[in-house]
């Protein structure tokens, strides 16, 4: 098996771009313009909890009843796990994240500026307007803070940049069966976009890809990347069932679907028990194959790029929108079923669950549940849940 | 609508239904004035002499929506939603937080919840929500019947649940579903794309709404019902304020029984025409020196909502101590918006208005209100109820107890529960922590 490339640790990442000058920006879940923060020389570096912290500094500002992707944050930054940034961004994509902002904002004063940014619910035209004002005023903001001030062109430079590298986190997802990768291995890669400068995650893609036989010519440059739940299959057959590996046929078949996959363990996990993960619907991953945008005006274009991404239960979409999004991704993935992986205390996620289940069960496509805290290690009852759910789907399957 | 629909209608509703209703209220005032009509507890001023007459409104009201399907257009909607486009376009108009909040005081909630809990919804999301989820699946409801929608309308000023919640409710009904989506302002001010992009989402609302009711808007009508709005909002805040008075003539627990008419009838001329009379009361408590609690020495500020199924313990609880639940950050939010409401320019304000509910501002605005109700009530102390199924209202609290303790001096208290799920009150830890924070009071 051909060696995949390394890729560079978090904090790698973050040292080697303070190295050569630039600024670090702290950003929480889930979307937000990526183009934008590098436009003003600052890496995005996402934090999703993280899992390791000592969760009582966060639990001295927030209820037990809060989700543990929030409280953890909430403890990395006050035990100093976000001294090395230099603004903190809080994308509005629930109640827990909204309190966590305006706790920052009021109460807990961190070292770095908060600039909490709202992410609007609809697709409407109005809603592309707002978005594009409200990257405006962020625009605005970054300025006050850096002292630099982009212009259009500039940003529209940033803006391929980024969409270049999400075409190639397009390919992976897509090609994934061909990778000489395991699935941890092939989520931390898909996971480095949310640390990873642009320019270094396309490079390590790109390497990656080349492993594969016959090699891609080229970042994805198509519209079916994301498609709002009425445009074009996301996942054209002709792409995912193209030259599978020999890897694709020893596993189980499955879909994960949910916010983040904490911890990363899980796929070792489902390894282990026979099962193989075709496709995602996670929101830190699946969920933001974000599609090329159209407009001229950098702000607009930068609207069309999020609004336009597959459904999320955090962005309002219809639950049918979502039903129909991954029945449509687990034909084309060749999946035997899907499993809801939920963090705890996630109403956006917990709301769909039912009518989701009861439409899978109705296209034939079975499904379990299992909720988690991000801050745990997968638990025995986890685990028994998911070899179970793997036995039953795969019965037959070989 | 047929001829026989419009009499059944007219024959359930404005007959029988209206009768019967007046004879309860009749009843209820009869025993009131008789002197039979008190609480158990010795420490309670006796009820309201105005409650029959609220209770027959509200009652009126859900009696309406059980044939509402008969004769009129029906909209679902969240608590802090545009109304008045819906009322001038002739919709009925349900708030399920309400109808929850029904199920929670009548002690139902759970064994309607755990319906939606057997079709799957988890015991982590909204207990209104659940309960709400569990009449629609099983039809279960104090209220006799609800009518199904024609329309639903989510604003999210009051959180994001509503908009996960609804979007069930689309699905089940198979109905549309206007979104007016009021960006979180976490600064003094919202932006002016955030009040833009509201009021452009109420003129895009119009034709949707239209279509439905089958009607065009009268643009003089929605004045009148914003009018009506504003009036019925300035009386309310009014109706609280009396309760700056030492003592307080009527209780936060009087309130949130009182709030239902603002809450679901907001726009209807017998609304204005109640809390004239309810104010009316209030001042002729205050004229003869009637106090809500008996012997009143602490004055109590209570946070976020109420817990429905236990306001009688509690109100008891503490009058028993001499201690007054004088104010709500809850209640008042029903009111400190009527300056903002102007009928003349109906979408421009309500643009304005429904972006700047309590619930939509960030938490140290919260904390700003509160310690103005501090001063403004002269209040000893405050209980900030951690709501488990409210988390835009409960996030923030632990600073804010802590900054009213260390920064103002005011015993504050944080009492975990939910609003409408009795299964995560803990009696005894409860009557143990308010024990001890009423010493600290003393």
């Amino acid at each position: 098996m051909q060696t995949p490339p390394a890729i560079p640790h978090r904090s790698e990442a973050i040292r080697a771009y303070q190295e050569r000058g630039g600024r670090i920006a702290a950003v929480l879940p889930i979307h937000y313009p990526r183009a934008l923060l590098r436009a003003f020389d600052l890496l995005p570096v996402e934090v999703w909890g993280p899992p390791q912290v000592d969760v009582s500094y966060g639990a001295a500002h927030l209820q037990p009843y809060v989700c543990s992707i929030v409280r953890n944050a909430l403890s990395f930054l006050q035990t100093g796990g976000l001294d090395v940034t230099d603004v903190i961004i809080v994308p509005h994509a629930c109640d827990s994240l909204q309190g966590l902002g305006s706790i920052l904002i009021d109460f807990v004063h961190p070292n770095q500026p908060v600039i909490p940014l709202y992410l609007p619910r609809g697709r409407r035209a109005s809603d592309t307007q707002f978005l594009a004002a409200e990257f405006r005023s962020l625009h605005r903001r970054l300025e006050e803070i850096t002292n630099r001030s982009p212009s259009n062109a500039e940003l529209m430079t940033s803006i391929r940049r980024e969409e270049t590298a999400d075409e190639w986190l397009a390919q992976l997802h897509q090609r994934r069966g061909q990778l000489p990768l395991t699935d941890v291995q092939l989520y931390r890669l898909i996971r480095a976009r949310e640390y990873l400068p642009a320019e270094i995650f396309s490079e390590s893609a790109r390497a990656t890809l080349a492993l594969t036989s016959p090699p891609p010519p080229g970042p994805v440059r198509s519209s079916f990347l994301g498609n709002g739940g009425s445009g074009p299959t996301l996942w054209p057959p002709s792409l995912v069932g193209e030259g599978l590996g020999e890897r694709w046929h020893k596993g189980i078949p499955i879909i994960l679907s949910g916010i983040v996959p904490e911890p990363m363990s899980l796929f070792e996990s489902v390894a282990e028990m026979g099962g193989l993960v075709v496709a995602d619907d996670f929101a830190c991953c699946g969920r933001r194959l974000y599609p090329r945008g159209s407009s001229d005006d950098p702000f607009q274009h930068l609207a069309e790029n999020i609004l336009n991404a597959p459904p999320d239960s955090t962005r309002g979409h219809s639950i049918q929108e979502r039903l129909d999004h991954l029945i449509r991704l687990t034909r084309t993935s060749g999946a035997k079923g899907i499993v809801f992986y939920d963090v705890k205390f996630c109403e956006p996620e917990l709301f769909d669950l039912p009518i989701l289940r009861k439409g899978l069960q109705a296209a034939g496509i079975p499904s379990a549940t299992v909720e988690v805290d991000i801050g745990d290690l997968l638990s025995h009852q986890t685990l028994t849940r998911l070899e179970a759910f793997l036995e039953m789907i795969g019965h037959g399957w070989r | 609508m047929s001829v026989t629909k419009a009499c059944a209608y007219h024959f359930n509703v404005n007959l029988m239904g209206r009768a019967f209703l007046r004879l309860q209220r009749w009843q209820a005032e009869r025993k009131a004035a008789t002197g039979a009509s008190r609480w158990k507890s010795d420490y309670l001023a006796p009820p309201l002499k105005i409650a029959p007459r609220t209770k027959e409104l509200v009652a009126r009201h859900w009696l309406q929506g059980r044939y509402a399907n008969l004769n009129r257009k029906v909209a679902w909607v969240t608590s802090g939603a545009p109304v008045e486009l819906l009322k001038a376009l002739d919709f009925y108009v349900l708030y399920p937080e309400n109808h929850a909040a029904i199920c929670g005081t009548a002690r139902v909630a759970v064994d309607i919840a755990a319906e939606a809990e057997n079709a799957g919804y988890s015991r982590d999301i909204c207990s209104y929500a659940r309960t709400d989820i569990g009449t629609v699946l099983s039809g279960k409801t104090p209220v006799g019947k609800l009518p199904k929608p024609d329309l639903l309308l989510a604003c999210t000023n009051i959180c994001q649940t509503v908009l996960q919640w609804y979007r069930v409710l689309a699905h089940h009904f198979n109905v549309p579903l206007i979104l007016i989506d009021t960006p979180f302002v976490y600064y003094g001010e919202a932006t002016d794309h955030a009040v833009e992009y509201v009021k452009r989402q109420l003129e895009e609302a119009i034709p949707v709404a239209e279509k439905v009711a089958d009607k065009r808007l009268d643009e003089r009508k929605l004045k009148q019902v914003a009018r009506l709005s504003k009036l019925a909002s300035e009386l309310w805040l009014e109706i609280m304020e009396r309760n700056q008075h030492q003592p307080a003539p009527i209780s936060a627990f009087d309130e949130f029984i009182q709030m239902a008419p603002i809450v679901e009838m907001r726009g209807d001329a017998a609304t204005v025409d109640l809390y004239a009379a309810l104010l009316k009361e209030v001042d002729e408590r205050i004229a003869r020196g009637i106090s809500t609690v008996k012997g009143e020495r602490k004055r109590l500020l209570w946070d976020n909502l109420p817990i429905w199924y236990r306001l009688r313990y509690l109100a008891e609880l503490l009058a028993e101590h001499g201690i007054a639940l004088v104010a709500s950050t809850y209640t008042n939010a029903w009111g400190e918006l009527a300056p903002l409401i102007d009928p003349e320019r109906p979408f421009e304000s309500a643009a304005r208005t429904y972006t700047y509910p309590i619930l939509n501002r960030g938490a140290g605005h919260k904390l700003a209100t509160i310690k103005h109700m501090i001063e403004a009530y002269h209040l000893d102390g405050v209980i900030l109820h951690s709501d488990r199924s409210c988390k835009p209202y409960s996030i923030g609290q632990i600073d804010q107890r802590d900054k009213l303790i260390r920064d103002c001096g005011v015993p504050a208290l944080l009492l975990e529960a939910d609003h409408n799920d009795a299964r995560v009150f803990a009696e005894e830890q409860v009557a143990h922590r308010l024990a001890a924070f009423v010493e600290m009071l003393e």
